[in-house]
């Protein structure tokens, strides 16, 4: 099932036919099967599924940090699926931005050492005003010289969110990132990546289980069995919950 | 509890087989220099048995000078005493016995057999005619037979000399003696001998000749070291030493049983392998204590990972006692498999230096390799306490473990800070003052070695305190180099101060003690040369070899004094006695031409007219003893024992100064000493004449003195060098053991540090961080770790050294040299080292899947 993007708007990535198996014979397990998605440029998306739906596994093949056993994936007009371990990690550097649900963040670094951290991995220096336009929006200007280890979770899930952003990457990954979060934290959060895509243009994928965080993304694509088996736009809370029951999650 | 300790041995078998490997090394050299040793020992202890089996009385004089300055040497007693013995009631035979000072072979090209001046021993003896008291074996070889010497100019070869030179029966070989009179001469090999089963026994050479004959190469006519006895059955030993004793009305003459003999040679050898024996034991504990760091870190680091599995244990109802007791019986298990392996490795090292003894020429008679169960005992033990006591610490800190800490994340470990300092300053200064006690006390080595180890420990507990100021220095320069890699590896560096504090400490130690031998050679090199430009007035020298104990012949003088162009030659002869009662050597030359060689900076009385029976002594010895010119001393030299000296001559320039305290002229030597050779020959050239124009002749007069060489000025501090710089490298190689096991410390901390950090460099790698910068990452930190330890080192190293060189300034130590570029080149070969030491694991961390590692737990 090949789900059409809103016709306007460019490729920030897509999968063709994308499967991912683990083991063989009678052990096979088949975590993605020949899904194709595309994600449009200037979107907020969010996976939805139960437990072992394949929605991380999709998220990591789309990332670069996994790779599919057959069909293609593609940044922009890059299929990642064709290339290299060095290459997969300069598209991550340079390309995409990272949000896990915890540890986020590099100990021995201070918060603004891990804003630019893929930058400096590059050996570029970050945009100075672009920079102090989103340590503004984050609220977390007052952060910048503590360690993760001073900040509270919410601090350091925005830390992360910066750090996603700062590069401007094509495309920002976000797994479960509000899954460690109360609920004022986590809205915090979301508002802010609602706020990226509004504001700023970028786009975001994200990974969640919770229909709250997924109402405020743009679309909501559902897996269940390694396959897309719905999407909804323009969701609410309720309304990814109802679609939820339909699937016995 | 049982269970679990096995469980977490097996689960984490990895992380402990570099702590075993620590382990095993140390252990391993111990118990292989303790094999070997006792290997070497019973070797000789059968040799000497089956030398003197037959012997069942011997005759000696009872003068003797045993020394820490050389050789023992006694007196010689009168032939005459050979047919006395023969005529006592119970002696079956009784044959004389004497050894020549040296008889070296020459081969066929006309050099010396062997290494003469590294002390490869070229040894001459009458042939014993008594079948019973005779240890050789002659043997036929290419086809002759061989026959015993019987008379003049005739010589029976060991085995293994005929083969290496190509000596046949019938051959004529010339030999080099120390005899004034006779300084070579040549002779008819009429036999090949073995000696048990070895064709050259020990290394050494021998030559064996008539009685008369061997008295005339040593130009020692109607004496002998001894008269051999063998008894009539049903005699004891006791009885015939009894008989003999009854007969004998010489003075200074005793006589004592085979048995004896053979415990005194033994004991002699047992003496001078002891020294060996605790020198290589040095090395083996400076390697364990090395690697009770190792044991130290790698169950601290250990313990700190698995604090969540502890706690929960703890949770479970597991005692605090209960905690402490799995991590101790679990050190125990590792230090005694590792002993095990350890001790196994010992033997196989043994067998390993035997055969390399055996290919550099030195035939240890076979022994089966002796293995006592003390050995195993004290390996074992040496072993399993070692690692038991490095992991009590770590040990009581798992069992502190609150139940509750496994909620928390991983704990911070820079607390006590505070008190670590105290600690670390109190054991600090007990050691630089047990040292000091050592050093300028008189405390002894002992206490140098007690001051040394508490030094170490003392900074070892301070480091922490330290590591992380000066990481951050270290490592400040890393981001501007290598970006975010570099400052990467520069947080990780000092992110745990202990643990890189005692990573760096274990390396620290064999530095030290590189730095301190640097520091060491440099200033005895420095010492050497200044004592050279002070008091080297001789414009060349001859010396034989560079062994200690190489000598020549005083004809090579007569030879080089006739050498138109120069003006004179004036031997020094060194030789071991004792002034008032205390052990010490002194040096004799011809005192009317001493100062045409020598700067001796003459004080009181005049040493040119030195007589037989007067001494000359450096001022310092003068004041030392309260003595005063003309006041006669106390004495004792091999020939005539204890006697009275007379002072007749006080001069400025003693041991301090790189000569010798005590003074004889030639003849008062002579009278003296059993051994009469000379050790150096300083040659004055007439006015005018340049060294350049006269050496020719003289090396053309020495071509009939194989062996010695011509050396100027610079030539003779070229030789000290070498001399030091050989003893350099014997200690490296000892000490690059211990080194090993640090960098192995290194590259076991790093592993687990790596394995610690597992999500980190996850992260690191999603977010884009390449292989090559994690390996940049990893191979920094290294380096930091290791230059850290390398400074620590070598900070220690300078103050040990100025400590050592200032103890022994009296001794001569008058320079204390900081060898800068060679203390840079170690501190630069720590880095490298840390480098190749960061390999593996910076491969392992660049090779973590990136999604197991972001998901690991």
């Amino acid at each position: 099932m090949t789900m059409p993007a809103p016709a306007t708007t460019a490729l920030a990535a897509r999968a063709v036919g994308a499967s991912k198996i683990y083991g063989e014979g009678e052990a096979e397990v088949r975590a993605l099967d020949t899904i194709s998605v595309d994600f449009s440029a200037q979107q907020f998306t969010a996976i939805m599924g139960p437990s072992g739906s394949g929605k991380s596994t999709l998220l990591h093949c789309l990332a670069g940090l996994d790779r599919v056993t057959s069909g293609q994936v593609y940044i922009g007009d890059v299929e990642i699926s064709a290339c290299n371990e060095k290459q997969l990690t300069l598209i991550r550097r340079d390309r995409i931005g990272f949000i896990f649900q915890s540890f986020n963040l590099i100990p021995t670094l201070n918060a603004a050492e891990n804003i630019t951290l893929p930058m400096a991995l590059a050996g570029r220096k970050p945009d100075q005003s672009w920079m102090d336009s989103i340590v503004q929006t984050l609220r977390i200007g007052d952060r910048l010289t503590h360690r993760p280890s001073e900040l509270s979770g919410g601090q350091q899930q925005r830390v992360a969110v910066a750090r996603a952003l700062v590069s401007r990457p094509d495309l920002i990954f976000a797994d479960e990132p509000t899954g460690n979060l109360d609920s004022r934290a986590s809205a915090e959060i979301l508002t802010f990546m609602r706020a990226a895509v509004d504001d700023l243009g970028q786009t975001i994928v994200m990974v969640t289980h919770d229909p709250g965080a997924a109402s405020y993304a743009d679309r909501v694509v559902f897996l269940a069995d390694g396959k897309i088996v719905d999407e909804m736009l323009e969701p609410t809370a309720e309304g990814v919950l109802d679609r939820l029951k339909q699937f016995g999650a | 509890m049982w269970k679990v300790t096995w469980r977490g041995l097996i689960a984490h078998k990895l992380r402990f087989l570099l702590t075993a490997v620590s382990v095993v090394l140390g252990v391993a050299f111990v118990s292989g220099t303790l094999v070997f040793t006792d290997t070497v020992r019973k070797s000789f202890d059968e040799l000497f048995a089956s030398v003197y089996d037959g012997t069942d009385a011997y005759v000696r004089s009872t003068n003797n000078l045993e020394s820490d300055f050389g050789p023992a040497q006694r007196e010689r007693i009168s032939d005459s005493l050979v047919p006395q013995v023969q005529g006592v009631d119970g002696v079956a035979a009784a044959e004389g016995q004497l050894q020549v000072q040296r008889a070296q072979y020459l081969d066929r090209k006309g050099k010396p057999i062997g290494d003469p001046g590294s002390g490869s021993p070229a040894f001459g003896f009458n042939w014993q005619t008594v079948k019973a008291l005779n240890p050789y074996t002659l043997v036929p070889y290419l086809g002759e037979a061989s026959r015993a010497p019987a008379a003049a100019n005739e010589v029976v070869m060991d085995l293994g000399t005929a083969k290496e030179a190509g000596f046949k029966i019938g051959d004529t070989v010339t030999i080099l003696f120390t005899n004034e009179k006779l300084p070579r001469d040549e002779f008819q090999v009429v036999g090949v001998t073995k000696f048990g089963d070895a064709d050259r026994p020990l290394g050494a050479t021998i030559a064996l000749f008539t009685l008369a004959e061997t008295q005339r190469v040593n130009a020692t006519p109607g004496r002998l070291d001894g008269v051999l006895a063998t008894s009539d059955p049903g005699i004891s030993q006791a009885g015939l030493v009894d008989r003999i004793e009854q007969v004998i009305t010489e003075k200074d003459v005793q006589v004592i049983t085979g048995d004896k003999l053979i415990k005194e040679r033994q004991s002699q050898i047992q003496k001078n392998l002891s020294f060996f024996t605790t020198f290589l034991l040095i090395f083996a504990g400076i390697s364990l204590f090395v690697g009770s760091f190792i044991i130290v870190n790698t169950f601290s680091i250990v313990i700190t990972q698995r604090t969540r599995e502890l706690a929960l244990l703890r949770a479970l109802g597991a005692a605090g006692r209960q905690v402490r007791s799995s991590v101790l019986i679990e050190a125990g298990l590792v230090g005694l498999f590792s002993s095990i392996v350890g001790v196994g490795l010992g033997i196989a090292l043994a067998l390993g230096l035997r055969a390399l003894l055996g290919l550099a020429g030195i035939d240890v008679p076979t022994t089966a390799l002796v293995v006592q169960p003390a050995t195993i005992v004290i390996a074992l033990a040496l072993g399993v306490i070692v690692t038991f006591a490095a992991a009590v610490l770590p040990a009581r800190r798992a069992a502190r473990i609150a139940p509750m800490e496994a909620l928390r994340a991983a704990a911070t470990e820079s607390r006590h800070l505070g008190r670590r300092t105290a600690i670390g300053l109190g054991v600090l200064v007990i050691g630089i003052g047990v040292l000091a006690v050592g050093l300028f006390a008189d405390g002894g080595v002992e206490a140098v070695g007690a001051g040394v180890v508490a030094t170490f420990i003392g900074v070892a507990i301070l480091a922490p305190v330290i590591a992380r100021p000066v990481g951050r220095i270290l490592g400040a320069p890393l981001t501007r180099l290598r970006g975010m890699p570099g400052t990467l590896a520069r947080e990780n560096a000092v992110r745990n101060p202990r643990r890189t504090a005692s990573t760096a400490a274990a390396l620290m130690i064999g530095v030290a003690l590189v730095g301190l031998i640097f520091i060491f050679a440099s200033s005895i090199k420095q010492s050497l040369s200044g004592q050279i430009d002070r008091a080297f007035k001789a414009d060349l020298v001859v010396l034989a070899g560079s062994g200690p104990g190489s000598s020549f012949s005083p004809a090579v003088g007569e030879a080089v004094a006739k050498v138109p162009g120069v003006e004179l030659a004036n031997p020094l002869r060194f030789g071991p006695f004792e002034a008032a009662g205390k052990g010490s050597f002194l040096v004799s030359s011809d005192p009317k031409t001493l100062d045409r060689i020598f700067d001796i900076d003459p004080q009181q009385g005049d040493i040119t007219t030195l007589g037989p029976n007067q001494i000359a002594v450096s001022t310092k010895v003068l004041d030392d003893n309260g003595w005063t010119l003309g006041q006669q001393i106390r004495t004792k030299f091999p020939v005539g024992g204890n006697q009275k000296m007379t002072i007749g001559a006080v001069y400025g320039f003693g041991q301090k100064e790189g000569l010798s305290d005590y003074f004889l002229s030639l003849p008062a030597f002579d009278k003296r000493f059993t051994e009469i050779a000379d050790n150096q020959l300083y040659i004055s050239l007439d006015p005018g004449v340049k060294a350049k124009e006269v050496s020719p002749a003289i090396k053309k007069a020495l071509k009939e003195f194989p062996g010695t060489e011509l050396k100027d000025q610079s030539g003779l501090k070229e030789q000290f060098e070498s001399q030091i710089d050989q003893l350099l490298g014997l200690i490296f190689a000892l000490l690059a053991l211990a080194i090993m096991i640090a960098l192995l410390g290194i590259m076991n901390t790093l592993m687990l540090s790596i394995v610690e950090r597992t999500r980190e460099i996850g992260l690191l790698r999603a977010v884009g961080m390449t292989r090559r910068q994690v390996r940049t990452a990893v191979r920094w930190e290294s380096i930091i770790v290791a230059v850290f330890g390398a400074l620590l080192g070598i900070s220690l190293g300078i103050f040990f050294g100025w400590a050592m060189v200032r103890a022994l300034r009296d001794q001569g130590f008058t320079d204390f040299v900081v060898p800068v570029g060679q203390l840079v080149t170690v501190v630069i070969v720590a880095a490298v080292a840390g480098v190749v030491t960061a390999a593996y694991p910076a491969r392992r961390a660049a090779r973590f899947d990136v999604l197991d590692a972001i998901s690991t737990e």
